[in-house]
């Protein structure tokens, strides 16, 4: 477990390098992500002011900023597209090269994901955290997060984590069948960004799809973090909710470990 | 009169070739197509959703924020459609050089660089753009009057111009930076704000929308004027104007950088 963590660090140190040299796209890329949020920030804003009741499926207009802006900075943190990575390295044959070299494939996307994660978490997630924290208790009058709550979250987000990289891993292998990639990835994040609750909390679907989705891997992505955060999860529920995420991470490892050897046995290289 | 007749045949001898280039991947066009279907599908059913727990949104009813919703993919959808080459020139043409091709052709360098290139995936945008409207039309939410009809014409194009103007400003400043793709995936992201109503944002949002990356005058506001009757002339009228002032601009910035356009070297 060590060894392989010492083999594989490599990949995720490299990538947090590299994204730290490119400071100007990165902040492009912060104002782009503000944009989202504010438009669904001013919508939520117009929708509960609309409104006749203080609650809108379970909750109170200041519950639902906090959920809009975490559920957009989590998925961001969370969501790193591996899927990409396999579709150039398919269609340019560095598949190949990884073949022959004594080294897991997915574990080095995994680590590099790793990397990208670890940067975001540090770079603008903390900020945005504390800012959202300051925000929250001065301006919105809701209490600190207590240390265990935090705790929960982060152990989590980290399942987040593995769930949405072996999920976009068995993704990736759709690389071996298309080659529009480009394509595929709007047609994930479309899905996802509805699956996953990002763009309308869970609580607003009828009653059958709510029942639909407790049994997909989606809800397990940005939902369960978000809601231990906010605490509406209490207790027990929260160890129920952390085990159906862990479950999910290994069915996603083992689906994505039995796909590749199908797809292995299709792989033609072009040249050399 | 003579170079229009040129510039159309042209276009249509770039299309075929296009599509013949296509025609070798059918799933690759079905699977854009989805992907902005789907895309389109899910603000749809936010907006189903949302409007399950609320009766109007600032006056708005569901089946008009629908008709926006969708008016605002029809311009979207022609510029896409068309002029999507525009993102080649902001993130690769300067810095590999391959603008020189163009250079050398005695035509248009805006023809040029959009006649490469028809976006198919577009058909999606269109599609649910045009249902939504159709929609709106048939259950009375905008009633139909043959001016009404070619207003809606002239608006849709102008709003496309405005898109396009927007592109390629943005494009145009690869001249000076390289690569502008994070300049223009911002400003293109300012779009989705677009879709609603604007009076639902903060002041400063909304005068960004109305100057700067002028958004607000694609859909928003004139379907003010399709759907409550405002003035033509402050809603389609000032989109118009709008269009041809961001078009002149854009136009200018780009003529500018092909001056500055130095190759690659090789």
């Amino acid at each position: 477990m060590l060894k392989s963590f010492k083999i594989y660090w490599p990949f995720a140190s490299n990538q947090i390098k590299a994204n730290f040299a490119y400071k100007g796209s990165f902040y492009l890329y912060m104002l782009r992500k503000f944009f989202g949020m504010f438009i669904y920030y001013y919508l939520w804003m117009a929708i509960y002011a609309s409104s006749t009741s203080d609650v809108l499926g379970g909750f109170t207009k200041n519950e639902m900023i906090m959920y809009v802006f975490m559920s957009y900075t989590i998925s961001d943190i969370i969501m790193i597209n591996i899927s990409s990575d396999i579709g150039r390295d398919v269609v340019d044959g560095n598949v190949a090269m990884n073949l022959i070299k004594p080294i897991n494939y997915r574990m080095s996307l995994v680590f590099r994901a790793f990397g990208i994660m670890i940067y975001k978490l540090v770079m603008p997630s903390l900020f945005i955290w504390v800012g959202l924290e300051i925000f929250k208790v001065t301006k919105l009058g809701m209490s600190v997060s207590n240390p265990v709550t935090i705790l929960a979250f982060f152990i989590s987000m980290f399942l987040s984590f593995l769930i949405y990289v072996f999920f976009d891993y068995c993704f990736g292998m759709l690389a071996f069948v298309t080659t529009y990639i480009f394509g595929m990835t709007i047609i994930k994040n479309a899905m996802l960004s509805f699956l996953t609750g990002r763009l309308i909390p869970i609580s607003f679907f009828p009653a059958v799809v709510q029942k639909i989705f407790s049994f997909l891997p989606f809800t397990a992505m940005t939902y369960v973090p978000v809601m231990i955060y906010l605490g509406k999860y209490t207790g027990e529920q929260i160890l129920l909710e952390l085990g159906k995420q862990l479950i999910w991470a290994i069915l996603l490892f083992l689906i994505g470990g039995f796909l590749w050897k199908k797809v292995e046995k299709r792989i033609v290289i072009l040249g050399g | 009169m003579k170079s229009l007749r040129r510039y159309l045949r042209l276009y249509r001898i770039f299309a075929v070739q296009y599509i013949k280039t296509m025609m070798q991947s059918k799933i690759d066009f079905f699977i854009g197509l989805g992907g902005f279907l789907i895309s389109q599908g899910a603000g749809i059913a936010f907006l189903y959703l949302v409007f399950e727990q609320i009766p109007s949104m600032k006056d708005w009813s569901f089946e008009q924020m629908l008709f926006i919703y969708g008016f605002a993919q029809i311009p979207r959808g022609i510029d896409h459609l068309l002029t999507d080459n525009l993102w080649m020139v902001s993130w690769q043409m300067v810095i590999r050089g391959t603008f020189d091709k163009y250079m050398l052709r005695p035509m248009n360098l805006f023809f040029q660089i959009v006649c490469e290139k028809i976006q198919m995936d577009a058909l999606g945008e269109l599609l649910i753009g045009m249902i939504l409207v159709a929609r709106a039309v048939s259950n009375g939410t905008v009633e139909i009057t043959p001016l009404k009809v070619i207003f809606f014409v002239i608006s849709v194009l102008a709003g496309a111009v405005i898109y396009t103007s927007v592109k390629l400003f943005f494009a145009a400043l690869a001249f000076w930076v390289k690569d502008s793709s994070p300049f223009l995936t911002t400003a293109y992201e300012m779009a989705d704000f677009a879709k609603y109503p604007i009076e639902i944002y903060s002041k400063p949002i909304q005068i960004i929308l109305m100057t700067v990356l002028p958004f607000a005058f694609v859909a928003y506001i004139p379907s003010t004027f399709f759907l409550v009757n405002r003035n033509v002339l402050t809603t389609v009228g000032a989109e118009c104007a709008i269009a041809v002032i961001f078009w002149l601009i854009s136009y200018a910035l780009f003529q500018r950088g092909l001056v500055r356009y130095e190759s690659a070297g090789n």
